[in-house]
């Protein structure tokens, strides 16, 4: 049954970086050619994310449409490419995020082929990272999605409303770094002093397993000394976990995302940040469950803190893309609730507010951008009647702003509804409340800055003449809006693959083998 | 006994060196006015010649009664010298031609000189020999460090002349120092073959030697807190040059550091193991922080190497094959990144720039080429994945980590962060500035490029499949400790003991 496409995976894994290759061979000058290519590269990944869920079998369960390839056999490193559900769903998000992501910055003038070549090849590592099932290699993966974002960042980037701030101050002023490269430069390192945590607990993991593999499967179950589960864990917790959004590890987001452009936010709220969380429960609590079990009392409180503390944050900005910003670090905290509940709904809701909240950011961060192109501003205050002008960006913001505090009928309530549950059954039912505040204070924030920016008096007399959503803009708004709407509606399309794969976890991490 | 030619087998790549060195200096001679860029172009040739003959030349076995042992060992270094020297040589041939354009031959011939005592290093297992050897390398790095003479460095504080004097004054004394621990050495032992020296009865002055020895070599390897010549010379010297020194100098030096330590008193190791570990600790510090302060990239690499030299230092601590192998991997990463690094330093330098960050500035605009491979060496400095020098950190971080060394690996991963904040100032001005105003197009000279070409292709390709070069390291690093040497046992246990640990 596997005939037609021997590597499935393979190739949702490397059409990106391929054409980020070919990209390197098209002349500057040819702007069209390059984007075409960019999209023609995640297009075949969109198209095969979509071919993988088909194949899959959801009976079967499990890992499936495996490859192996030996890369460095002295130290049992190889390229094991295999899904099992919550693969599944992960790489749609992707596939769905980077094809709209290309479409929303087709517009994109300034040095447009290395930009399109550094998207695709992050993208690739995205990718990497959800198929992969040999440790190194994830690791590896999840550096190629983090690394490339210093450049999008540093050069695309705006310095708009981004200031240097916290302990480090004085750092940034005596290398006399500011703007975007301040917000770039923290981003990369901050990240990068998560990825020196996780190498620590992945080799403790190797060491301590005597396996001499990192084979995922392998090494998640050898029995580990409950000592070293203890340290270990709250290294992979907090090393993927500062890509995730952790509290107080979250402080790269609000500023890396605020000057990021366009498709790079897009990608990085939607699916990267979700890398962390994909981290944190795949790798850290299923192959250390006692580490785990021992730490999630921590985990969800810290991650209620993230739901209530986003929320509040996001409340007191001006500037629209801050908003967007903490309101991820917000929706964060809702993953990181549902894992640390440890029941089925809970997980389920988890991966199912991963894959509901990347789509709502990405059509979040495309929307700004698309506003902040025309009126050249995001400060929401001077903003005002926008939809008199652009009546479809309207409805799409508006579209987004309700899947985000949770209305029912959009993906978003589906997942909070799930977590929510989770936390009430678990040992921990306080949980719940400050959960359900955080939604409440999502509504107060969310539907604020809609009404000021599209539904209020106005427009005033310099935003007259904002054109309305045009081009292939469309295509990525009404991609991204549809698969809002649809999963929120019928949600077992992704939830049903999630389902496969969540009990056989947390059977691992309950102990009940 | 009547030696036979066949006999000297171990020792053809030197020969052939020899003759190379040989016909370089005849060129000179027959030439009128002397020879030209031909002499450079013959160099590259006859290094490239030599590194494709080690492929295919066997030079295992012994000569001079056992006081030079060829091998897989000597093999792989002396690949390494020679990548490190024609690349570098590739890098030289227009600087040379354009400053020195009637003594081109000579900077050959002193650059093969010290070549040819780096070839022999890795394959010394006396102690008379070694110093021989080290001074037939370090002699012509003195004048070779000074070449410009008196002619002013463009822009630069630093002069030829003090960057020579500085790493002569230093080189003697290390080399004074260095002698006198060896001749405790010998005394103590009443024998400068290595092999023998594992008989040697441990005493307070056996430690007081070994620390001389130690210390004489730091100097030469340049670790914190004898690394002070280091960032001067390099700024005063010519950059393809600096490019040779910076890499292939150490790595011999890491050879002797193996003769005598890993080889000679490998059974020992609890002597001297906590001064290596030490000297790893502050050179891994000490590099990585004075490297924030640097705005010129030569001196930026010159503290950033330093910090490199504190990574090798802790994969020589390791001891036995693991630990041997690992610094193989390193070194080989580190000659093939590093070498790379200062020939992009070179070309922009040689289009008016005066090597500092920002001059620098807008180069992905100026030469897209040179930008990226720039980019990629930097990444692969500090340590990132998908080009070599991820895999070589890697490798030490894993053998440091089994055999104990915790802290020290926690510390490097650490650093290792840091560095990526300065080679990020250097990418920063590369691809976040505009180039200045009367920068154009940069189009280095045809060798140049080629010598950048290749270290990219080690780079990148090793980076991305590193089996093959690691097992050449195992491969190289296994049979020097197999004949029963102390070592190996040290290590085994030490490994155990790691894994206990857990």
């Amino acid at each position: 049954m596997n005939g037609a496409a021997p590597s499935l995976l393979g190739m949702i894994v490397a059409s990106p970086f391929v054409a980020a290759l070919v990209l390197l061979f098209v002349p500057n000058r040819e702007r069209v050619l390059v984007r075409l290519v960019a999209l023609l590269g995640a297009g075949v990944a969109l198209a095969g994310s979509v071919v993988t869920a088909l194949r899959f079998n959801l009976h079967a369960g499990g890992l499936q449409l495996a490859e192996r390839y030996p890369l460095v056999p002295q130290l049992g490193i190889s390229l094991e490419l295999a899904v099992d559900g919550w693969g599944v769903s992960l790489l749609l998000l992707t596939g769905i995020i980077i094809f709209a992501g290309v479409l929303a910055s087709w517009k994109l003038e300034e040095r447009t082929k290395e930009f399109f070549i550094l998207l695709l090849v992050l993208v690739s590592g995205v990718f990497g990272v959800f198929v992969s099932q040999d440790l190194f290699v994830f690791f590896l993966f999840y550096e190629i999605a983090v690394l490339p974002m210093y450049l999008l960042i540093g050069i695309w980037g705006s310095s708009h409303a981004v200031t240097e701030a916290g302990p480090f101050k004085f750092v940034w002023k005596m290398f006399n770094i500011g703007g975007r490269e301040y917000a770039a430069m923290k981003l990369t390192l901050m990240l990068l002093v998560g990825s020196a945590f996780i190498l620590v607990g992945i080799f403790a993991m190797y060491v301590a397993s005597g396996a001499h593999t990192f084979n995922m499967a392998t090494l998640g179950a050898a029995h580990y000394p409950k000592a070293m589960q203890y340290w270990a864990f709250p290294m992979l917790w907090l090393g993927f976990g500062s890509l995730g959004g952790v509290f107080p590890f979250h402080t790269w987001s609000p500023d890396g995302h605020a000057s990021a452009p366009t498709a790079v936010s897009m990608l990085h709220a939607g699916v990267l940040m979700k890398l962390g969380a994909f981290g944190v429960i795949r790798v850290g609590m299923v192959m250390l469950p006692e580490g785990a079990r021992a730490w999630v009392p921590v985990i969800g409180a810290v991650a209620v803190v993230n739901i209530v503390y986003g929320a509040l944050s996001a409340m007191s900005q001006k500037d629209l893309k801050y908003v967007v910003a903490y309101s991820s670090v917000s929706h964060m905290g809702v993953v990181m609730l549902g894992a640390a509940t440890l029941t089925t709904n809970g997980w389920n809701g988890a991966i199912f507010q991963m894959f509901a909240h990347g789509i709502m950011t990405g059509l979040f961060f495309a929307l700004v951008g698309l506003v902040y192109e025309r009126a050249h501003t995001r400060d929401i205050p001077s903003m005002g009647g926008f939809g008199k002008v652009m009546p479809a960006a309207a409805f799409f913001f508006t579209l987004a702003a309700l899947s985000s505090l949770g209305l029912p009928g959009t993906a978003g309530f589906v997942a909070e509804l799930l977590v929510f549950i989770g936390a009430w059954q678990s040992h921990s039912s306080w949980w719940a409340i400050p959960g359900i505040i955080g939604a409440f204070l999502t509504a107060v924030y969310v539907l604020g800055a809609v009404r000021m920016i599209f539904w209020g008096p106005g427009p005033s007399d310099k935003f007259h003449d904002l054109v309305d959503v045009n081009h292939t803009e469309w295509g990525a708004l009404c991609i991204l809006g549809s698969a809002l709407v649809v999963v929120g509606c019928w949600p077992s399309l992704v939830l049903d693959f999630i389902n496969r794969a969540t009990p056989a976890y947390l059977h691992v991490i309950l102990g009940l083998h | 006994m009547n030696p036979t030619l066949a006999d000297l087998a171990p020792l053809s790549l030197d020969l052939m060196l020899v003759g190379a060195i040989l016909w370089v200096f005849v060129l000179d001679l027959v030439r009128p006015s002397g020879a030209g860029r031909e002499a450079g172009y013959l160099t590259a040739l006859a290094l490239a010649g030599i590194l494709v003959a080690s492929f295919f030349v066997r030079t295992d076995g012994t000569v001079f009664a056992g006081s030079f042992q060829g091998g897989g060992w000597s093999v792989f270094f002396d690949r390494v010298f020679l990548v490190s020297g024609l690349v570098s040589v590739l890098g030289s041939i227009e600087h040379v031609a354009r400053h020195h354009a009637h003594r081109q031959a000579e900077y050959y011939i002193l650059l093969m000189s010290s070549l040819l005592g780096m070839l022999l290093l890795p394959g010394v297992r006396d102690l008379l020999l070694l110093v021989v050897c080290f001074e037939l390398m370090g002699i012509p790095l003195y004048v070779l460090s000074a070449f410009a003479k008196t002619e002013a460095h463009e822009g630069g504080e630093v002069n030829a002349p003090e960057a020579g004097l500085k790493l002569y004054l230093v080189g003697v004394v290390s080399t004074a120092i260095t002698l006198f621990g060896l001749s405790l050495v010998f005394g103590l032992s009443g024998t400068t073959s290595i092999a023998k020296l594992g008989h040697t009865a441990p005493s307070p002055l056996l430690g007081v030697a070994l620390l001389l020895v130690l210390a004489g070599m730091g100097f030469k390897i340049g670790s914190v807190p004898f690394h002070m010549w280091v960032p001067d010379t390099y700024q005063g010297s010519g950059t393809p040059f600096v490019a040779f020194l910076s890499v292939a100098p150490k790595l011999a030096g890491f050879t002797a550091l193996a003769a005598v330590f890993l080889l000679g008193f490998g059974h020992q190791v609890q002597a001297w193991r906590p001064v290596v570990v030490a000297l790893s600790l502050v050179s891994i510090l000490g590099g990585n922080l004075l490297a924030l302060a640097q705005t010129n990239v030569k001196r930026l690499l010159a503290y950033s190497g330093i910090g490199h030299i504190g990574y090798m230092l802790m994969a020589f601590a390791v001891t036995g094959p693991d630990g041997a192998s690992m610094l193989l991997f390193y070194a080989a990463a580190y000659a093939l990144t590093n070498t790379g690094a200062f020939l992009v330093v070179e070309a922009v330098g040689a289009d008016g720039g005066d090597d500092s960050i920002s001059s620098m500035a807008g180069l992905y605009k100026r030469s897209p080429i040179l930008a990226l491979a720039m980019l990629l060496f930097l990444l692969s400095l500090a340590g990132i994945p998908f080009v070599v020098g991820f895999w070589a950190k890697l490798y030490v971080f894993m053998a440091a980590w089994q055999v104990g060394f915790r802290a020290l690996v926690v510390i490097g991963a650490v650093m290792a962060v840091v560095s990526l904040f300065y080679y990020m100032q250097v990418a920063r001005a590369m691809y976040m500035r505009k180039p200045e105003e009367d920068a154009g197009e940069l189009r280095p000279g045809r060798a140049l490029r080629l010598g950048v070409l290749l270290c990219l292709i080690g780079v990148v390709g090793v980076g991305a499949y590193p089996a093959p070069l690691l097992t050449e390291a195992q491969n190289a690093a296994d049979p020097l400790f197999a004949p029963a040497t102390p070592a190996a046992p040290q290590t085994s246990a030490a490994l155990a003991f790691g894994q206990n640990d857990d």
